[in-house]
């Protein structure tokens, strides 16, 4: 084996003495020959003619011994490299087309891919990640206090403690609060930095098998009694960044709300806890819930249901074994503790259709998953479309170029070149191309990788690392193959099926069969549907893009400033002092020249919601006024800020506080179905079923309708309270102001220093980029699809082109005889034109059949378009339509110009 | 003279360039020279297929080749049997002693 290698190296590096070698080698028999014919009688002409004819191709005899040497197949690599990059340097607007737009379909892909990996794809870096299992899809964050009727997402502190100790099926059970909360803090003592934290069971550690890399992580002590655990695990990277890895940061403290906790040990690098594209600073135990969060008390409250429960199966047990025991369990302390004795039919049915779903927990858990799959698949459908349309065109550049080579390659054969030497030489081509642009798109995916990023992180900085990692090399290195195996098919099989002969004399008579090349226009076809699928949907995104522009939010956007304030960082509890608080900001506030109105609010626009049902007094409950409601907290001055006109009766005033009746304002869409055909103003409501509670609230105003969480939701029931009447810590202040946006924000900022100094300022930003930044996925889609609809159009221009200068060039000599024999040049335009025009429509057709079918996948992420809209079919039709005819009518036009006496010269 | 000749089988070049080397070294020519006087002329040996045989073997480690001086004063590359080559060479014999026997066995019974 070593020999055989050491042999080999010799004869590739030693190339020169071995060559001369076996020159020398065969030179010598060729004279020992010779003497011997010599001296056999033959005169000395005659001896050498007769052992050349012995001896047959020299060359020939030469290669042959190279091949048994074995040297062969690396030296005609190289050999053949060299060659590749000389074509490539004789064509190279070819080679740059085809290396730039092979880079953009390898390199989207590739980054695409390396996002869908990241989300996707990725076990969690813990221990046995196949094990776990998650109670539910991890679709709901927040907290929930009723029974759901339907499958179960979040849970109580109480069930987690239930489940754990009565199930027999998992080796640990875990629970973390499916909210991530954020808030000022000091580390030591030291002025406020943003801080977030992941509030996790004193079992989360050791379940998911995750060591500390320094100190201790939490363990069950921790997690017994409520308030008893101010202790605190750091992230790594917060470690790092905050403490630069020095180790005695074990024993330091930070203030987190109110609570000063300890940090007793370091989580491992690159463990993030459980939700991919969230990093918490670090893990605080679920028994400082209450200080975490006022008024939160899970730890015993069965309906304060906010966790997630991740087990992890004990060994031997299936999922369905684990699913058949757990739902067992989850309707035995369903009956037992969540229901009176005499359970109502709502709690009934609550129970009937109450189910726990394990799912797989091996990735974790990932909101961003959930709202940007559907995206990133649509992007990788769209990016792979445009990569197989770049193979197709540049196997017709190959193709085109291999035509004009044929008789280059005919004369090799001739000379004893091997049809696997041929086709060999034309592969490393394709494999060159190809790797060429790889190596330019994985530099493009790493650039493309941070402006993706953007789209989950919404702009800032996202955990989620789209650095190609080896399984994304490795994902483009399969792609380069199959891409090079796809365009360097077409020439290869090109070149496998010419003819010796015919082939030599090409070009020096009349048109052969073969400047027809079915095959070639079999690509330009699939060329021509694939772009129409890619188009037609970079139409739709666009439509959905411009209905989404469209869309009335029932708020006025623009001129609005909304400020992020946290109260309770500053130590504000939820009393006449913080009240006072707020009036005296919103007063401030609202007092700036150019300000119109103030106005704290629960939430602004696409923060997230709270809803509930609740029970009209006097009126029974139906189907119509029974749906969920809408909620909100707010000022006095929030409708006039947010421009909300009052449709009838009036909004809230000083007088609405807490020695007036309770009061509360409705849209138009809760008085139109809770109050068919009569006036709400002065009915009551209160929340849930209870009818004792129907007499709460006093509905004194009807406002306009306005979109809560997103552009795409329809109209629904919503019920605004003033916070005067329900003290609670609102952390957006909305500001409606006229004049310049920049000048209004650092006097409102100064208007609220001059009130407190302690409230940190967070995030300033305007309605109007929030409802942007809302459909910013959809954003991302309709750009990228355009951008590569209009690639895919530019490639397949460049193609028909292409093989229509080809055609024309190869038929000039037909040309000439017709226009000798008497066409004009309008019929030889209409013979090109007709042909491409004929192609085209094929090509169209079976797009259109294709992407009609497709489209209808893309439903869910349209908006106010169907898939098979009509207008955008015919639009990207006809510009497909007109973008051939255009390329085509060059080519077109040089065949009209062509002289018959040249044309008929020409060989 | 030609119609005299017949055709190597496939695969016994090898084996009769090992047996022409167990004898002495040689250089090409003489190899071919050799095997075609011990078979009274009735295999010649194409150079083209001598050349490749002889560079395939050197590669397998079963001859190797050192340049000499040959009868004539000319410089050349003589082949010499190696160890595994001598081993191959046995190996070899018997299986064509074998199969010739075989062969010869249902020849004249069949």
């Amino acid at each position: 084996m070593l020999s055989d290698l050491l042999f080999r190296l010799r004869a590739l590096f030693r190339r020169k003495t071995v060559e001369a070698e076996l020159d020398e080698e065969l030179r010598s028999h060729f004279e020992n020959q010779v003497e011997k014919f010599v001296a056999s009688g033959l005169p000395r002409a005659e001896a050498v003619r007769r052992t050349r004819l012995e001896f047959g191709g020299y060359e020939q005899l030469k290669e042959e011994c190279r091949d048994a040497r074995g040297v062969n197949f690396i030296e005609t690599l190289l050999r053949d490299v060299r060659l590749g990059f000389r074509a490539m340097k004789r064509s190279p607007g070819l080679t740059l087309v085809a290396v730039l737009s092979l880079a953009l379909g390898i390199g989207a892909n590739t980054a695409i891919f390396s996002l869908l990996d990241a989300l996707l794809f990725t076990s969690l870096p813990v221990e046995e990640p196949s094990k776990l299992v998650l109670f539910g899809a991890g679709r709901w964050a927040g907290s929930q206090d009723t029974l759901p009727d339907r499958s179960w997402e979040l849970f109580s502190y109480p069930f987690y403690r239930e489940i754990s100790k009565q199930n027999a099926v998992y080796a640990g059970v875990t629970a973390v609060h499916s909210i991530e909360f954020s808030t000022h803090g000091g580390v030591d003592g030291g002025s406020a930095e943003l801080l977030k934290a992941d509030l996790v069971s004193g079992t989360f550690f050791s379940v998911l098998g995750v060591k500390p890399v320094l100190g201790r992580v939490l363990d069950e002590a921790d997690d017994q009694t409520p308030g008893a655990g101010p202790v605190a695990v750091a992230s790594y990277s917060w470690w790092k960044r905050r403490f630069l890895n020095n180790p005695s940061v074990l024993g330091k403290t930070f203030r987190f709300e109110s609570t000063v906790y300890t940090i007793v040990g370091v989580a491992p690098p690159g463990f993030f806890g459980t939700n991919v594209g969230q990093e918490p600073d670090v893990w605080i135990p679920l028994s400082m819930e209450k200080e975490i969060s006022p008024g939160w008390n899970g730890l015993n409250e069965k309906f304060f249901q906010s966790l997630y429960i991740i087990a992890r199966l004990k060994p031997g047990v299936t999922v369905e074994q684990a699913s058949a025991d757990t739902n067992f369990l989850f309707k035995q302390i369903l009956r037992s503790e969540y229901v009176s004795p005499q359970p109502t039919p709502k709690e009934l049915a609550a129970i009937q259709h109450a189910q726990i779903d394990l799912t797989s927990a091996a990735r974790g858990l990932s909101n961003l998953r959930i709202q940007y799959s559907l995206s990133l698949e649509i992007l990788m459908g769209v990016s792979g479309l445009v990569l197989l349309i770049a193979c197709a065109n540049i196997a017709n550049l190959l193709l085109a170029r291999g035509t004009a080579r044929s008789r280059e390659f005919a004369v090799r054969a001739a000379l004893g070149a091997s049809r696997l030497r041929l086709s060999a030489q034309l592969a490393t081509e394709s494999l060159l191309f190809a790797l060429l642009g790889t190596g330019l798109g994985v530099v493009m995916a790493w650039r493309a990788g941070d402006f993706l990023l953007g789209m989950p992180a919404g702009g800032g900085h996202s955990p989620l690392s789209a650095t190609p990692d080896l399984r994304v090399l490795a994902f483009s290195l399969l792609l380069t193959i199959l891409t090079a195996l796809l365009f360097g098919m077409a020439p290869a099989i090109r070149s496998a099926q010419f003819q010796l002969t015919s082939s030599l004399k090409d070009g020096r008579g009349t048109v052969r069969a073969q400047a027809k090349s079915p095959l070639a226009r079999a690509l330009l076809v699939l060329q021509i549907a694939l772009s129409l699928v890619l188009l037609a949907s970079a139409g739709l995104f666009l439509r959905t893009l411009l209905n989404f522009a469209h869309v009335d939010t029932g708020f006025e956007k623009q001129n609005v400033l909304v400020f992020q304030l946290d109260e309770y960082a500053a130590g504000y509890q939820p009393d006449a002092r913080l009240e006072n608080l707020l009036n005296q900001i919103e007063e401030r506030v609202g007092a700036v020249p150019g300000v119109r109105a103030a106005s704290f609010s629960l939430f602004t626009f696409n923060q997230g919601e709270w809803s509930n049902d609740v029970t009209l007094e006097g009126i029974s409950r139906n189907s119509e006024n029974s749906e969920e409601v809408l909620m909100n907290r707010v000022g006095a001055g929030y409708f006039a800020a947010l421009g909300l006109p009052v449709l009838s009766g009036r909004t809230f005033t000083p007088r609405d506080n807490e020695r007036g009746p309770m009061v509360a304002v409705i849209d138009e869409t809760m008085a139109r179905r809770f109050f068919p055909g009569e006036s709400p103003i002065g009915r009551h409501f209160g929340f849930g079923d209870d009818p004792a509670h129907s007499g709460d609230y006093e509905i004194i105003g009807v406002v306009k309708n306005a979109k809560y969480e997103s552009l795409r939701e329809r109209p629904h029931p919503a019920a605004y309270f003033p916070h005067s009447q329900h003290v609670t810590y609102l952390p957006n202040l909305a500001v409606k102001f006229s004049g310049d946006a920049a000048q209004i924000t650092q006097q409102a900022r100064l208007a609220i220093e001059e009130v407190t100094r302690d409230v940190p300022i967070g995030e300033v930003s305007t309605l109007a980029v929030e409802v942007d930044s809302s459909v910013s996925k959809y954003r991302l889609v309709a750009q990228l699809s355009l951008f590569f609809g209009l690639l895919a159009v530019f490639l397949v221009s460049i193609g028909i082109y292409g093989l229509f200068s080809y055609t024309v060039a190869r038929r000039t000599n037909e040309i000439g005889i017709r226009m000798a024999l008497g066409a004009k040049p309008s019929e030889i335009m209409g013979m090109v034109l007709s042909e491409g025009v004929l192609l085209t429509l094929l090509g169209l057709l079976i797009g259109l059949s294709v992407s009609l079918g497709l489209t209808r996948l893309l439903s869910s992420f349209l908006f106010d378009v169907g898939p098979n809209d009509p207008l955008t079919f015919a639009l990207a039709t006809i510009f497909l339509i007109l973008v051939s005819l255009m390329a085509c009518y060059i080519p077109a036009r040089r065949a009209t110009r062509v002289d018959p006496m040249v044309a008929l010269r020409y060989e | 003279m030609a119609q005299k000749r017949i055709e190597l089988p496939q695969g016994t070049l090898d084996l009769l360039i090992l047996r022409t080397l167990a004898l002495e070294p040689q250089h090409g020519w003489a190899i071919s020279e050799r095997i075609q006087q011990i078979s009274s002329d009735v295999l010649l040996i194409q150079q083209g297929s001598l050349y490749p045989a002889l560079h395939r073997l050197e590669r397998r480690g079963w001859i190797k080749a050192k340049w000499g001086t040959s009868e004539n004063n000319r410089r050349a590359k003589y082949y010499e049997l190696t160890k595994t080559g001598r081993k191959q060479l046995e190996l070899e014999q018997d299986s064509w002693k074998k199969l010739a026997a075989a062969v010869a066995q249902i020849l004249e019974t069949a």
